[in-house]
């Protein structure tokens, strides 16, 4: 099948006899950051070519003199007369207009833009943008900014995560750097990994997903770090409500490299220590993070990048009591240029996520549980510059898990017992090849094929479970045990995507695409808001690996003066199978039977997108709404029937404002409306044993709706002076935030639970029951935030 | 384990303040289904077994009685136990003189015969270990929380995995009942895949006969004071038994707040009865079969207090 593919592609390497090639890196004039999607267009041949994620482009010819313009959103457009005789290595920085030009940029693609490019089911969000958004507590955080875009769903505060076009939590890839992110959340869902100071440029892909990309069926979050400013040293910070931040940033050997070095911390414990007495010796309550990369030019041909990422969430009631979980992550990459036309990356990624538990404040009765997922990863990727028309891309990705569900042990009373359950090992490894081509003027394709393979290893047993009714425990009737390195069960798939663009006229695109994907690892959570303790587990003989297809079509239009007016609607339909679920009262946290608590079924999600974003001007921002079904079927749930996920929203609506006022003051504002998500009711009630029960008559799940969650969020930023007193420029920059979370103090439902009452209930006497409706954030929260930069 | 984990995030959670609101939705209507209660014990009194109906929801009145029913357990040797209906839907065995009801490891039947249908359901009778102690500890307070006196009971869970126990404790002779108060135990931990067996229950259950009530101001009281005095017990349940507990706990124990972010839905708990006739109406409620064992101790004086 492979060879099939290479053979197909082969004409395209024999068309580009003769011809000549520019290539080169484009960047930032002020700081040396790459550019990632700027834009090199030669008019006279209406072609051109866009940046790379490491802001390498590459454009082949034939022989002559070019016109060629350089341009980039927020930068000055430069044209250059390049004779193009040979093949000719053209490195150019742009130079950064001034702020009050500063665009918001939520696009398809900066540049090529939103109804020009091929680009469709992907969002790109500027740090800039993600700091100008109003914030919780006043702490700009790209996982909540997200959720302002169309496709993109919580549900609700405090909820780690996201949710793309009816996906769950744990079917998004989430990549820093290129390395895995396993929990993307500090503090349970308040905030994310992701240190805004550190980040360059966001990427999500809620469809039409590249072949490169594979393992989630969800989305793809791609977040790329800054590489550090190579001109001069630079500090930036913040003193915020809940926590602070620094970054740093400097040229390394004489410009030639890079370094940042970002941190944060949270602060909550300080500042109750003097409240709270119950924080003794060795509590904790915070959490923190460092995230770091530096990078160094060997020369025009290589380039190497080293980043990292470390973060760790602490609560301890004393030195011995609490619990903490972290990511760690560390990439190392080679960019080489084999020749002007071959661009090649290799990565090896280093990801793990870990938590762990322990009580018990003597050594005769205590507990401790530590759990982790590990992978190694090595990607070499090549992009084949083919001619103006085509690029080819391929490569592979090898991944190397390991997933200890838990190394635990109880001592009761002095006796010791070890309830640690076995690791597992596997190894999944993919190889992509793609094209983007240009058919003609009007018709982009771009296609591609992913085969992934995935292998579980020994050593380690496998259950076989007794089949029983739908929805009940199934306990294990015999094992199978594997010895150190023996195959336990492999599982493949092709992955095909495939993705085209009409150009209908100069404003105005249909675009369309298809997407397959296969995800092997599975987060294994059951409750409403997925938690820090949530286990990944690989597919095994009883996991099936989980896989989507999605269908996509777009109709882009830009309008107004300069194209200032970016409309879109997008609809999709996506279907999955082997989804996981539940039985009732399943047991999911160290148990080696846990296989025979989870069920499987297939999933069912579609929605229209719309779109609209007006990008320059003194007023920018734009709005989103949604329309949208997610249902899952499942034996054993519902009476085996369709019902609406936990996450199904029919409507979502999502409105962003920017308003510059003056020089110094700028205000911002967002409002959500998102219809009630979907919740079991009871019908009726027992009681047993004195204990109040609910009862569903009908067995069924979701079979009602909250109330609908509407807010808005308020800011204003106050630039600082750019002058001192004495008229001379201010060598320092800094700004304040003034902002109001949940203006109107509305108490947005999360929940309503059922429940009997808090009073003892003395024998005989009826047992009073209620409904309770939750509302994680029941008022509006003001904040203030000074962040600096010198 | 699952119950251990929310405990520790609403722990974090309490960071943040949220609300609740008591509200009346509307809820389907539905048909009332037969209850059946019966959870048998080795203990020396009257054996009950209840029949009643669902009701709707937010009908805060006691349950409706079936009345008019046959009650019968039967052993496997064939002997029959029949209940009589001395109040209205309360079916009862009373033991003769110094007996008690069944013997360990025996398999029981349960037959409840109403309005011409057929209710079946077994259990097998299990085995308890003894209480040994019953101690009292302090956990010093602060100007936010008061000295907190609480008991601790001291069992070893038997040789050989497969034990499940559901553990009721009485202060001055009141069953604790609240649904924060179920207490199970799988061998002499929280679950089956922990396996905990053979060794004394682990603290969290040891601990876990503390009845926790808040005062008007929502300063919270000490379990026990002294004067008081505590009693525990341990019954023998089946497997079905401990996960349908289990469930009940999941379904009833709502503490509210942020414990919802890790709330699983709404669902019916399991049964164990089942009708003769497989297409005939539907019965919920579960038959239990078990030994009993206990202790009790009063809280005498601060003296009576152990090193935590």
């Amino acid at each position: 099948m492979r060879f099939l593919l290479l053979f197909l592609f082969f004409p395209l390497f024999l068309s580009a006899q003769n011809r000549a090639t520019l290539s080169g890196y484009v960047k930032d004039a002020s700081n040396g950051e790459a550019l990632i999607g700027a834009t090199i267009y030669i008019k006279s041949m209406s072609t051109g070519a866009t940046t790379n994620v490491y802001g390498f482009y590459s454009l082949t010819l034939d022989p002559g003199d070019y016109e060629v313009s350089f341009s980039y959103i927020g930068y000055g457009t430069q044209v250059k007369t390049i004779a193009l005789t040979g093949n000719v290595r053209f490195d150019l920085e742009l130079i950064p207009e001034g702020t009050q030009l500063e665009e918001v940029v939520v696009s398809s693609e900066k540049e090529e833009q939103g109804a020009k490019s091929l680009a469709m089911s992907v969002n790109r969000l500027d740090i800039k943008t993600i700091t100008r958004i109003p914030a919780f507590l006043g702490e700009p955080d790209l996982i909540k900014s997200l959720q302002q875009l169309p496709g993109v769903s919580t549900v609700g505060e405090g909820a780690s995560g996201f949710n793309v076009r009816g996906g769950s939590v744990g079917q998004n890839l989430i990549l820093l750097d290129e390395a895995t992110v396993y929990n993307s959340s500090h503090l349970l869902g308040f905030f994310s990994v992701f240190n805004p100071d550190a980040v360059k440029d966001t990427k999500l892909y809620k469809g039409a997903i590249p072949a490169q990309f594979g393992g989630r069926i969800a989305s793809l979050l791609d977040v790329r770090m800054k590489e550090g400013n190579n001109k001069k040293h630079e500090v930036n910070g913040g003193i915020g409500t809940i926590f602070s931040r620094a970054a740093v940033e400097g040229p390394l050997f004489d410009g030639k490299g890079s370094f940042i070095v970002a941190g944060r911390r949270s602060y909550a414990d300080i500042l109750a220590r003097p409240f709270v007495d119950l924080l003794q010796d060795g509590a904790a309550l915070n959490f923190y993070d460092l995230t770091g990369k530096a990078n160094y030019n060997i020369n025009e041909r290589n380039r190497i990048f080293i980043s990292g990422y470390t973060g760790r969430d602490k609560f301890f009631f004393d030195k011995n009591q609490g619990f903490s979980w972290g990511n760690n992550t560390g990439t190392i990459r080679w960019n080489k240029i084999f020749n002007d036309r071959l661009f090649a990356n290799f990565s090896g990624v280093f990801s793990k996520y870990d938590y762990s538990l322990q009580f018990g404040e003597n050594e005769r009765d205590n507990f401790r549980w530590n759990s982790s997922v590990r992978n190694l990863t090595f990607k070499p990727s090549f992009s084949y510059f083919v001619n103006t028309n085509n690029e080819i891309s391929f490569g592979a990705e090898v991944n190397y898990y390991s997933f200890e569900p838990a190394n635990a042990y109880g001592t009761s009373n002095g006796t010791r017992i070890d309830v640690s359950l076995p690791e597992k090992y596997n190894l999944e490894t993919a190889f992509y090849l793609g094209n983007s081509q240009k058919v003609s003027r009007a018709i982009a394709i771009e296609y591609g094929l992913r085969f992934s393979h995935f292998v579980g290893l020994g050593a380690g047993t496998q259950f076989i479970y007794n089949d029983t009714v739908p929805g009940v425990r199934r306990t294990p009737i015999n094992e199978r045990t594997f010895a150190q390195g023996e195959k336990m069960i492999s599982y493949q798939n092709l992955e095909p995507r495939f993705s085209i663009k009409g150009q209908l006229s100069e404003q105005s695109s249909l675009k369309a695409s298809y997407t397959r994907m296969a995800q092997y690892v599975h987060l294994i959570s059951n409750t409403t808001a997925s938690n820090p303790l949530d286990v990944w587990t690989p597919s095994t003989n009883n996991i099936k690996p989980e896989l989507g297809d999605q269908y996509a079509l777009g109709y882009f239009h830009d309008f107004g003066k300069d194209n200032m007016f970016e409309f879109s609607v997008e609809a999709y339909y996506r279907a999955t199978q082997n989804q996981i679920d539940y039985i009732d009262g399943a047991d999911l946290l160290i148990n080696q039977f846990l296989e025979g608590d989870l069920l499987s079924g297939i999933g069912r999600a579609y929605g229209l997108e719309f779109y609209l974003q007006k990008k320059v001007g003194k007023f920018t921002g734009w709005a989103t709404y949604t329309v949208a079904r997610t249902e899952l079927k499942v034996n054993g749930i519902n009476k085996g029937e369709w019902y609406a996920a936990r996450y199904d929203q029919t409507h979502n609506l999502k409105l962003s404002g920017f308003y510059d006022i003056n020089k110094r003051w700028s205000a911002a504002a967002n409002f959500t409306f998102v219809s009630g998500t979907p919740a079991t009711f009871p019908t009726s009630r027992f009681v047993m044993q004195g204990i109040l029960i609910p009862y569903n008559a009908y067995d069924s799940r979701n079979n009602v709706r909250l109330p609908a969650y509407h807010r808005l969020d308020v800011s204003f930023r106050l630039e600082g002076k750019t002058v001192k007193k004495n008229g001379n420029a201010r060598k320092n920059s800094d700004y304040w935030v003034f902002g109001v979370y949940n203006l109107y103090g509305r108490r947005n439902p999360f929940s309503i639970y059922f429940t009997q009452g808090d009073d003892r209930v003395a024998a005989g006497s009826p047992i009073n029951s209620e409904a309770r409706q939750l509302a994680i954030i029941g008022t509006f929260i003001p904040s203030v935030s000074y962040n600096f930069k010198f | 384990m699952n119950r251990i984990v929310v405990n520790c995030l609403i722990a974090v959670a309490v960071v943040f303040s949220s609300c609740e609101d008591v509200i009346n939705p509307q809820l389907e209507r539905a048909e009332p289904v037969l209850v059946v209660d019966a959870w048998i014990n080795n203990l020396p009194q009257t054996q009950t077994i209840k029949l009643t109906r669902t009701q709707p929801y937010f009908q805060n009145i006691l349950p409706p009685t079936v009345t008019g029913a046959t009650v019968t357990i039967t052993d496997e040797d064939g002997v029959v136990f029949s209940f009589v209906e001395n109040n209205p839907g309360e079916y009862e065995w009373v033991p003769a003189g110094n007996n008690v009801f069944g013997t360990i490891g025996m398999n029981y039947t349960l037959t409840v015969q109403t309005n011409g249908e057929t209710f079946l359901a077994s259990a097998r009778m299990g085995r308890v270990p003894v209480v040994d102690s019953i101690t009292f500890f302090v956990q010093k307070g602060n100007q936010f929380i008061d000295d907190l006196y609480q008991a601790e009971f001291w069992a070893k869970d038997p040789e050989e995995s497969g034990d499940a126990y559901w553990i009721k404790f009485f202060k001055n002779g009141v069953l604790q009942n609240k649904p924060s108060e179920i207490i199970t135990a799988y061998d002499a931990g929280f679950t089956k895949g922990g396996n905990f067996s053979g060794v004394e229950f682990i603290p969290p259950i040891r601990r876990a006969i503390n009845p926790f009530d808040t005062d008007a101001n929502d300063r919270l009281l000490s379990p026990y004071q002294v004067g008081d005095s505590v009693s525990v017990q341990i019954h023998a349940v089946t497997e079905a038994a401990f996960n349908f507990l289990n469930e009940v706990s999941i379904q009833t124990n709502r503490p509210g707040g942020f414990g919802e972010l890790f709330s699983t839905p709404l669902a019916n708990v399991s049964t164990n009865i089942r009708n003769a006739n497989p297409t005939g109406s539907k019965a919920i409620g579960f038959f239990n079969v078990g030994a009993v064992s206990g202790l009790g101790r009063k809280f005498n004086s601060l003296d009576d207090l152990t090193e935590n």
